[in-house]
């Protein structure tokens, strides 16, 4: 608007005065601030960083040490923590039980999550209403869920003997035999994280779009074709990111375990995370029970590179489509 | 009011080169146009006028200042976005008062009402106030972008795309709103758009982008009359002017296959390459099929579509290998059939020469 | 095959899946709530009653009366409760704080590091918790901080701000920048655009984060369980006390379980659709 108000000009009203400062007064930033900016805002999450990474740095320390109850004041000894561990029977077992466990848990949630999905997309009357209580098991702390579970398999006292019994299953021994200690362990976790996977399943199935499953149905394909050649690719991108989060998860499964068989019987279900506490907490090795989660650790890393590499290309895949 | 200069502005996302090189000056109280296609740097350009964005070389002066290191909100320019990027979870008027009531500004209360009222009858939204943002159609949500651009003072006002989603009779009449607004509200003003019937019909000078490089500035009149390239020709007029490619050879412009042969006097050396520039309405129908009429120069061909468009039609004429438009008065064309011959007439002094390509310009 | 022998086939069929779909929905949900309602007739059964009865019975408060101190007077629970919250709140408060600027950073600014920030954050989610802990017992001693909430609420963060700042960052990343543009020509500061026209937007993202956040956090056991004794222990490591001793009563470690895993359900249930939001918005963008 013209600063000076003329005559015909009608807006000129209440405007006269507030013309924008001229430029040589206003406020400079030079360059080199405004590059500080961003800065800036990320320092406290860099302190933070820092703050975590200080004893992680430090634990790594220690498995350079034979840190123990029995040694307050450690020596150092190299790579032997390390050797020792790698070429022992239980961390052996550990890495079986640990690997096992979170595939084959993984697995199950995820294709039963699937399941669930597709049935709550459905959406009947049923399904809206089971779609409020989903998320419950995921509410809930894995540790109280073992609890919840531990007594649940009790012979005397769980209703698991029962209903099995119900079913015609009798000789029922809860979770004494390694077997189903595995069993009812992946059963818990299964318990608690489908929802985990039918949430955000669902959620890619509802955002799929539409066009591909008409002209799909025009064209005449049944409900079998139409979920693997279509439904399934297109909603692997959001599968994956439960998939490999679960995964990624299991692989330091404690809770779950620590509540329902403190990692027995015998070592059946010692993962590794539970194999550290025993040997940290319980023997009190802390240089022993470090190098397990240290090398753990270098494993979960490992893997979440590929994952998240492998992620990346089925996202950029997909966006394509 | 402020004078804007562009000094080799240049901006590169990753391997991509938005803008490169571009510079133009806009006078104080100027309507300056930046006309360009999709994708050519337009709105990067005005980004960067406004500090939006960072230029990786290149200057910005306002007033003979150099922004550089003025941030947005100091430099006191007003822009209207193409997505009008109103605030949602507010009203109508508080989008309009939100400036008013900037840090910046803090107008007194009373005052700020007044000034939004009055923008608001003035563009026609005042019975929308209290409506939220989002229960707006596409036109009156454009009115409120521009309303927040024209409440508070502003040394120059940046558009970018304003009428690009409105439909055509929609656009139509902002167009001649926006016409109007400019004559009273005399603030240097650069619109962005890709539309040249706006460009024409608004601008005092308009600029021409493509792949971030500036072609040409000028008048409406100049662009029209004298295009610095084929590009810039082909940007104004509907149906596009007419490009015949051929050689030069002296004085003579041969087209392929020698179908077309004209004598343009101002051409001096000879050229493998060129291109003939005709408008359609610088093209007339012969009928009387009678040889040179005076200084223009006849060419034959054979009508190969006719489109009736009303009070005028568009005819496409093949001569040899070559296509021509022109565009000619119903009652002229009204006997004329497809695989007629027909003869069309053309002043050499209306004709433009060009480089293969796009490229340069010769003669008018 | 005449059109009407067609139809109803497809009618039939569509009857059938419908069927078998809701038995399908009824069967895994029974299996959902089923541990539930165990746990919850578990607690409200006296002493004779856990190995006879099943879903008959004279329900009785006592075992909550015990859980909760209210027989001996004891207000143990009140101090479980009491610390889980302040961890539990401090922990997202001290994640917003130090997580909203450099979510935002990270979405608008392009930095050098901030994708390794990013990723550095991102990775404390997966890091297996006792690497971390047995080092930071020992400096936890050293320092003061072993079994304090300031300890809790430094180590929740493990727990808390990869949430935070991964979901906050694709939600600023979202946000429409010519919002902001806008404000910054309107006259207002970047600081000042942020919270008039960026917080208001994202604001109910942003409570559903916290709440995950916080649940997630009330929900964490090794962490507490490891690095606190009496006075920061939190509900959830609590109710593992009643499963010790000669003679575990299965009713009071039913009745602990319930009281230590309610107010997180309770909170979910209340919020649940923002929560499902948030979750399956945080998976979409990846």
């Amino acid at each position: 608007m013209a600063l000076d108000t003329a005559p015909d000009n009608a807006s000129g009203n209440g405007r006269a005065a507030d013309a924008p400062p001229p430029l040589d007064s206003v406020p400079k930033v030079s360059p080199g601030r405004r590059k500080l900016r961003p800065y800036l805002l990320a320092v406290p999450a860099v302190v933070l960083c820092v703050g975590i990474l200080y004893p992680f740095f430090v634990g790594v320390g220690y498995t350079f040490y034979n840190f123990s109850a029995a040694n307050p004041d450690p020596m150092w000894v190299g790579f032997k923590n390390f050797a020792d561990v790698v070429t022992s029977a239980p961390f052996w077992n550990s890495v079986r039980v640990t690997g096992l466990f979170a595939v084959v848990a993984t697995s199950v949630e995820t294709v039963l999550g699937v399941g669930v999905a597709l049935l709550l997309y459905r959406s009947s009357l049923l399904g809206k209403i089971f779609e409020r209580i989903l998320i419950v098991p995921l509410m809930i702390a894995p540790i109280l869920a073992a609890i919840m579970w531990k007594l649940l398999l009790l012979p005397e006292v769980g209703w698991v003997r029962p209903i099995l019994g119900w079913f015609g299953v009798t000789g029922y021994t809860g979770t004494d035999s390694p077997f189903w200690a595995f069993f009812w362990s992946v059963v818990v976790d299964a318990w608690i994280y489908t929802p985990f996977v039918a949430i955000i399943a669902l959620a890619g199935l509802r955002s799929l779009p539409n066009s591909p499953f008409e002209a799909a149905a025009v064209d005449g394909a049944n409900w079998w074709l139409t979920f693997r050649r279509l439904t399934l690719p297109m909603l692997w991108p959001y599968l994956l990111v439960a998939v490999i989060f679960r995964l990624m998860d299991s692989l330091k499964m404690f809770d779950i375990i620590f509540g329902l068989t403190t990692g027995g019987p015998g070592d059946s279900t010692t993962t590794l995370q539970i194999n550290a506490y025993l040997e940290a907490i319980t023997y009190a090795r802390y240089s022993r029970g470090i190098t397990y989660m240290v090398l753990l650790w270098v494993f979960v890393y490992v893997v979440s590179m590929f994952a998240v590499k492998y992620l990346r290309k089925v996202q950029a895949r997909s966006a394509g489509v | 009011m402020a004078g804007i200069e562009v000094s080799a502005i240049t901006k590169r996302f990753g391997k991509t080169t938005a803008v490169d090189g571009a510079s133009f000056t806009v006078a104080d109280g100027e309507f300056f146009c930046l006309l360009g296609p999709s994708g050519a740097g337009k709105t990067t350009t005005l980004k960067t006028i406004a500090g939006l964005t960072e230029p990786d070389s290149g200057s910005i002066h306002i007033d003979d200042v150099d922004v550089r290191d003025i941030e947005p909100t100091h430099r006191g320019l007003a822009m209207c976005f193409e997505g009008y990027a109103l605030y949602p979870q507010r009203d109508v008027f508080n989008n309009l008062v939100f400036p008013l009531r900037s840090p910046r500004l803090k107008l007194p209360e009373a005052q700020a009402r007044q000034r939004v009222e009055h923008i608001a009858a003035m563009l026609g939204i005042d019975h929308l106030l209290d409506r939220p943002v989002t229960q707006l159609s596409n036109g009156q949500r454009q009115r409120v972008a521009l309303g927040r651009v024209l409440v508070r003072p502003a040394r120059a006002y940046l558009l970018d795309e304003p009428l690009a989603h409105l439909d055509a009779k929609l656009r139509t009449t902002m167009r001649a709103e926006l016409k109007s607004i400019s004559h009273t509200d005399k603030t240097t003003s650069i619109y962005v758009t890709h539309d040249y019937v706006e460009a024409l019909s608004l601008a005092d000078r308009i600029a021409v982008i493509r792949d971030g490089r500036i072609l040409q500035v000028g008048t409406p009149t100049e662009l029209w009359e004298k295009p610095a390239d084929a590009f810039v020709a082909q940007a104004f007029g509907k149906p596009r002017i007419n490009l015949v490619p051929g050689v030069i050879d002296g004085s003579e412009f041969i087209g392929a296959d020698g179908a077309i042969r004209t004598r343009l006097p101002e051409l001096t050396e000879s050229v493998s390459e060129a291109q003939l520039g005709i408008r359609p309405r610088d093209i007339e129908i012969d009928p009387t099929g009678s040889a040179e009429r005076g200084d223009r120069f006849r060419l034959s061909g054979k009508v190969y579509v006719l489109e009736h468009l009303g009070r005028h039609t568009e005819v496409t004429a093949e001569i040899g290998p070559d296509r021509v438009s022109l565009v000619a008065p119903r009652h002229e064309v009204a006997d004329l059939r497809i695989g007629d011959n027909v003869g069309l007439l053309i002043n050499p002094n209306s004709v433009h020469v060009f480089a293969a390509g796009d490229e340069g310009n010769r003669i008018s | 095959m005449s059109q009407k022998t067609v139809q109803t086939d497809i009618r039939r069929r569509k009857a059938w899946s419908g069927l078998f779909a809701n038995l399908g929905l009824v069967a895994y949900f029974a299996f959902s709530l089923l541990p539930v309602l165990f746990i919850l007739a578990l607690s409200l059964k006296a002493d004779a009653d856990q190995t006879t009865t099943y879903l008959w019975f004279t329900p009785t408060l006592s075992n909550y009366e015990t859980v909760l101190g209210l027989d001996d007077g004891g207000g143990t629970y009140i101090r479980f409760f009491m610390a889980s919250l302040a961890t539990s709140v401090g922990a997202v408060l001290v994640s917003l704080v130090i997580g909203v600027p450099a979510a935002y950073a990270a979405a608008r600014y392009r930095f050098t590091g901030s994708d390794n920030l990013m990723f550095t954050l991102l990775s404390f989610r997966f890091a297996p918790e006792l690497l971390v802990i047995i080092p930071l017992a020992v400096l936890y001693q050293q320092l003061g901080l072993y079994d304090t909430i300031v300890g809790m609420i430094w180590v929740l963060q493990l727990v808390t701000m990869p949430l935070v700042v991964w979901i906050l960052r694709s939600f600023f990343q979202d946000f429409p920048a010519e919002l902001e543009e806008a404000a910054l020509l309107d006259g207002y500061s970047r600081r000042q655009a942020f919270f008039s026209v960026v917080l208001p937007l994202v604001r109910p993202g942003i409570a559903a984060v916290c709440l995950l956040a916080f649940i997630f956090a009330w929900n964490n056991f090794i962490f507490p369980f490891t690095l606190t004794s009496a006075n920061a222990q939190t509900v959830t490591v609590s109710s593992l006390a009643w499963l010790g001793g000669n003679q575990v009563k299965f009713n009071l470690v039913a009745a602990g379980a319930v009281m230590a895993a309610l107010p997180p359900l309770v909170l979910a249930l209340f919020i649940q659709r923002y929560l499902v939001r948030g979750l399956s918005f945080g998976a979409v963008k990846g």
